[in-house]
């Protein structure tokens, strides 16, 4: 069996998957990705579109040049994909998998456009957890979740 | 005035569809709760607390991600925008035109915070692009909107 790696957005509308592990893992600061991800950069991961399949929904997509488009969430903006228009390779956001974490960055895209203090981000001070700082509101929050799950669901919103 | 609360900045989302200003900025923070990664397909939250906001053009679609927060977004582009509590409004950092005014000053939520995150900015930089790929990127014609206010604009790339 094949190994498959599911991802989607934040309110679950969208799910997808690939049906073989995508690769190249890497972060694009290029000024476009980063607007495009409203952050310092764009972290993405890709694999033949023959690899990839929407299992929920549908993406929308906005065509960021002529070359390109750039899939969402339409109900909760979550960035979902980059693709060239002509190209057989699609990418997603890493932040959209589920498992995020297995799939680190091997490269960095886009140089030119880095901002300055991107590289000293991981020295920053760390405050507390929310859990620490606030557990009331962590509770709350956690009762109230309108995100989906790291995994893929049967059926979604749950029936209450 | 400390040195993140500068005077106001503006910023918007890819399209241009919608604009706003912060008239003054707050905190600056990177969250690397897993709302944030997923909010932004990301590895983390890039916010600033915004006071005296407003949209100055378009506005933003929200989606409720919880009872207590909900995060806007453009329903034109899906640029992510903004993360709204009772506490207040904070705007996404890359959405600012100049979202190197905008340093984080602090990491919040460390528990979720990916395993390489780290060691990402000592990652190797890719040089040389081949000349196919520069007649590639010669050919762009971008759509997205430049880094400062408009007196009219009509987005593009409507896919």
């Amino acid at each position: 069996m094949s190994e498959v790696v599911s991802g989607g957005c934040q309110c679950g509308a969208v799910r997808y998957r690939f049906n073989e592990p995508p690769r190249g893992a890497h972060i694009c600061h290029c000024r476009m990705c980063q607007k495009a991800f409203g952050a310092f950069y764009a972290p993405l991961v890709g694999g033949p579109v023959s690899t990839f399949e929407v299992t929920r929904g549908k993406i929308a997509v906005f065509r960021s040049s002529d070359l390109t488009e750039r899939g969402f969430c339409r109900d909760c903006g979550t960035p979902l994909t980059f693709h060239y228009v002509e190209g057989e390779w699609i990418s997603v956001s890493i932040g959209s998998l589920d498992h995020p974490e297995a799939f680190p960055p091997i490269d960095q895209h886009g140089v030119e456009s880095r901002i300055g203090y991107v590289n000293h981000l991981h020295s920053l001070p760390d405050r507390p957890s929310t859990e620490e700082e606030d557990p009331d509101a962590t509770a709350r929050i956690r009762a109230t979740n309108h995100q989906h799950p790291d995994h893929d669901t049967a059926v979604w919103p749950p029936l209450s | 005035m400390t040195r993140s609360e500068r005077k106001g900045l503006s910023g918007g989302c890819q399209c241009g569809a919608v604009r706003f200003h912060a008239r003054l900025l707050g905190r600056p923070s990177i969250c690397h709760c897993r709302m944030c990664q997923k909010a932004f397909g990301g590895f983390f939250g890039p916010l600033v607390t915004a006071h005296d906001a407003s949209w100055t053009r378009g506005e933003p679609k929200w989606f409720q991600s919880s009872n207590v927060a909900r995060r806007a977004f453009c329903g034109k582009c899906g640029t992510p925008l903004a993360y709204e509590t009772k506490y207040g409004l904070e705007l996404a950092i890359g959405a600012f035109d100049e979202p190197a005014a905008v340093a984080p000053v602090i990491q919040v939520n460390l528990n979720d915070k990916l395993p390489f995150f780290d060691g990402l900015t000592s990652l190797p930089v890719r040089e040389h692009p081949s000349d196919e790929w520069l007649d590639f990127m010669a050919g762009v014609h971008s759509n997205q909107h430049p880094d400062h206010d408009t007196e009219s604009w009509k987005p593009g790339g409507e896919a």
